[in-house]
């Protein structure tokens, strides 16, 4: 495979924010956003004909074309799985949020081709709803957060989130025995809080 | 919750979770002690561990929750194919945008050829790629749109124009059924003519063998001009179904709705149980959706409907809805026709739309005769219409009378055949409804965090014990005409009078005037939300629906102005209303809290009920 100097750049910027400096990570997130959503989209219209969409996949895709892999480095790899599930959250809640607040209203008389949208629109509030859960969650909580992120955004294993996260496979699925409980009161209503 | 209360929970939890139901208990004993809360935050806790492994919540990836969402968008995306106002298409000319989805858009268009005005539905081309299933659904399509049946949508052409597959159809100006409802409730006579119009399309249908499987208010239109029903898209629900493999392809088997684990395509809420189970479907899926549907209309509620997708789905397969007749005042018939058409087993459902067209049809023939009888025998004729040939009069009241016999045989004939299998059901018989007031009313909550709002708004059927952050809104409908009037009344004081603030009506709320007509609905406020004060306690908001107007409590609420923030501001008038109220409300009405919305009756042309809300 041939080094492309975005890959070049890509791999020093992961390494410079490895190594604590968050400006690389502005840097970084564009470009593995668009790389991800470009590859999703295309993922996407492959899943119409009866494929299913991996995230895994496709961040490995990502990952194998962005990061350069004479250089690579376990480090590396679970730094870039960490920010890629986040810019996946981050793809699919846009997406969601879209759907929910527009497309409603307006000269849809004869429209019942619409259909698909108000499905779409149902479970973009859903996700919405599970992401501002996340959130509070994340206030209290970092850890147990990602632990979701990383599973339900980015498409971990556990010992791929405990490699990430610098915990054992243990920890791992305690704290997201936990975490999904307390989601599950949020998004239910269940529970006094 | 604090960091450290989350930290204590956290640490119970953790440990509780490994352990036996019983060990369990003895367990949180220790640890919590004498601190009760805590031990209910981590049971509560426990209990939704359990739930979320049983529903396996959050169990597979939000990409895939979330794939329609990406297709959809995709879809809509710079690479779709758009038609712009005035470009030709084909011998079409597009006229105008009417909307677009996950499948497509839809255009108003002119044909050139033939000079008429279309709707061309041009299908996204991920849809019409798959040259198998667009066969089978343009066959589908074309032997429902050949039957001629007048409620069923005609199809002029399918076609392909520079590789975009489209459908010409009729174009109806009017609205969907959806649009019509708009949340509100329609009136008996328009339930019937709605619906009898729509089980004829399915009549037919059925009969050249083909399911709709994708009966909704959607999918039902309502031309303008002479209120004619059409039932919209045959076929299509099958486009977006995906097989479970390819050899099912022809024998009609399992279709598979799941896109994603938790995740089911189509809109949920008409689905029956064998199509959210993905069972195979029959056209009695279509008569559990008519049934919903019509269910829908009648109460302004959709009978299924939960929070999550999942949760609907539960409810469809285990939920009993609310009968009709508890949640609005319907006809006993209608209730059961519309239970039968929600039967959970197809077994137990109509076999076939005509069945329950049947059924509908000698309803509607029923109360079309009654009504006529009410008409000629009512006492409010005004006194020349009255005839005054007695031996006429008689002549005439005795052939209507003939007429419902007719008729209640007619009736009683089918339902003694639809029924068979439950001998203990009477005809019911024509009787003029008891004097009584009716009224159901719902609440919305809205959070708020930080003078923000916080999270969507969610609604409950009544009372619950509300959070001093939670802004409210009463919303209150009757069946029936009559004069409302809602008093608010604050925590107990020690002030020698209560006072009284007028809610409704006032300036900004239905135009200052009590009356309000049947089915209206009346939101509290209007367009703010009802804040709690800082006092705690139980607010009550009085209603009186009375079915004439009320002198005492027309004269008090002149004493209440925007001036005075709708305050009763006069002692005396203050205590008029609370004699009023005192002594109406002793006679305490029947209520029923449905799972969304809770109904009264009272006996009598009067009803007088406290709401009560508690805040904390």
């Amino acid at each position: 495979m041939t080094q492309s100097p975005r890959q070049h750049e890509i791999t020093a910027l992961l390494a410079e924010w490895r190594e604590g400096n968050q400006s690389a990570l502005d840097e970084l997130y564009p470009l593995v956003y668009n790389e991800l959503h470009r590859l999703a989209r295309r993922y996407m219209s492959r899943e119409r004909k009866g494929h299913t969409l991996q995230t895994t996949a496709l961040i490995n895709e990502a990952y194998v074309r962005l990061v350069d892999q004479k250089n690579v480095q376990w480090a590396n790899r679970s730094h870039f799985f960490a920010i890629s599930a986040q810019i996946m959250r981050r793809i699919l809640i846009d997406h969601a949020r879209r759907h929910a607040y527009a497309k409603r209203g307006g000269g849809a008389q004869q429209v019942s081709l619409e259909e698909v949208a108000i499905v779409a629109t149902d479970q973009g509030r859903e996700l919405i709803r599970l992401d501002e859960a996340l959130k509070a969650l994340g206030e209290m909580d970092p850890r147990r957060s990602q632990v979701v992120e990383l599973r339900y955004f980015g498409g971990l294993n556990n010992e791929e989130i405990a490699g990430v996260l610098h915990i054992s496979e243990n920890t791992v699925t305690r704290d997201w025995n936990m975490a999904r409980a307390w989601l599950y009161q949020q998004l239910t209503g269940s529970g006094a809080n | 919750m604090t960091p450290e209360r989350w930290q204590q929970i956290s640490r119970i939890f953790k440990s509780a979770i490994s352990l036996d139901s019983e060990a369990r208990a003895a367990y949180l004993k220790a640890q919590c002690s004498d601190d009760d809360s805590l031990r209910a935050q981590v049971e509560e806790l426990l209990a939704s561990h359990q739930r979320a492994g049983d529903e396996d919540f959050i169990g597979g990836l939000a990409a895939e929750a979330a794939a329609p969402l990406l297709i959809d968008d995709d879809a809509a995306g710079p690479t779709r194919p758009t038609l712009t106002k005035g470009q030709q298409f084909g011998s079409y000319v597009v006229l105008d945008s009417l909307g677009a989805g996950g499948m497509g858009e839809v255009y108003l268009a002119r044909d050139t050829r033939l000079d008429r005005t279309v709707a061309l539905k041009v299908l996204s081309s991920d849809i019409s790629q798959d040259k198998r299933r667009m066969q089978r659904f343009r066959q589908e399509a074309k032997v429902a749109s050949s039957l001629n049946q007048p409620n069923i949508l005609t199809i002029f052409e399918f076609g392909e124009v520079d590789r975009l597959t489209f459908i010409a159809t009729e174009f109806i100006d009017g609205e969907t059924l959806r649009h019509h409802l708009h949340g509100k409730r329609l009136k008996l006579p328009e339930v019937l003519d709605i619906s009898i119009q729509v089980l004829a399309a399915l009549d037919a249908a059925h009969d050249a063998r083909i399911v709709h499987r994708d009966i909704k208010p959607e999918n039902v239109m309502i031309r303008r001009r002479d209120h004619v029903v059409k039932v919209l898209d045959f076929g299509l629900a099958k486009l977006t179904e995906k097989k479970v493999s390819q050899d099912e392809e022809e024998s009609e088997a399992a279709t598979e709705f799941k896109t994603a684990p938790g995740f089911i395509m189509g809109t949920l809420n008409y689905m029956s149980p064998e199509q959210a189970q993905a069972h195979a479907v029959d056209v009695r899926t279509d008569i559990w959706s008519t049934g919903v549907m019509i269910y829908e209309m009648v109460t302004g509620v959709i009978p299924f409907s939960g929070a999550t997708t999942s949760h609907t789905i539960v409810q469809i397969l285990e939920k009993d809805p609310v009968p009709l007749t508890k949640v609005v005042q319907a006809p006993a018939e209608l209730e059961r026709v519309v239970a039968k058409a929600m039967a959970k087993n197809p077994d137990e459902r109509y076999q076939t739309a005509k069945d329950m067209l049947i059924d509908l049809r000698s309803l509607k023939k029923r109360l079309d005769i009654d009504a006529e009888i009410h008409r000629t025998s009512s006492p409010d004729t005004p006194a020349h219409e009255v005839d005054t040939d007695p031996g006429r009069r008689i002549v005439l009241l005795l052939a209507l009378i003939a007429m419902a016999v007719v008729t209640a045989s007619i009736f009683a004939f089918s339902v003694w055949r639809s029924r068979r299998s439950s001998p203990s059901s009477s005809v019911t018989t024509p009787v003029a409804p008891p004097v009584e007031r009716t009224l159901t009313y719902w609440i919305t909550v809205q959070k708020f965090k930080d003078g923000q709002k916080y999270q969507a708004p969610f609604t409950l059927a009544g009372e619950i014990n509300f959070e001093s952050s939670y802004h409210i809104r009463v919303h209150i409908r009757s069946p029936e005409q009559g004069y409302l009037y809602i008093f608010n009344e604050g925590p107990p004081t020690a002030a020698a009078t209560t006072e009284y603030v007028v809610v409704f009506p006032s300036t900004t709320a239905n135009n200052n005037s009590s009356l309000i007509s049947a089915g209206q609905e009346v939101q509290i406020p209007e367009k703010s939300w009802l804040e709690f004060d800082q006092q705690q306690g139980v607010e009550k908001l009085w209603l009186v629906f009375s079915k004439d107007t009320v002198a005492e409590l027309e004269s008090a609420r002149q004493a209440a102005s925007p001036q005075t923030k709708n305050l009763i501001a006069d002692a005396g008038q203050n205590k008029v209303v609370g004699d009023f109220l005192a002594k109406n409300s002793i006679a305490k009405p029947e209520w029923e809290k449905g799972p969304s919305l809770t109904t009264i009756k009272s006996p009598g042309n009067l009803l007088v009920y406290a709401i009560k809300l508690e805040h904390h």
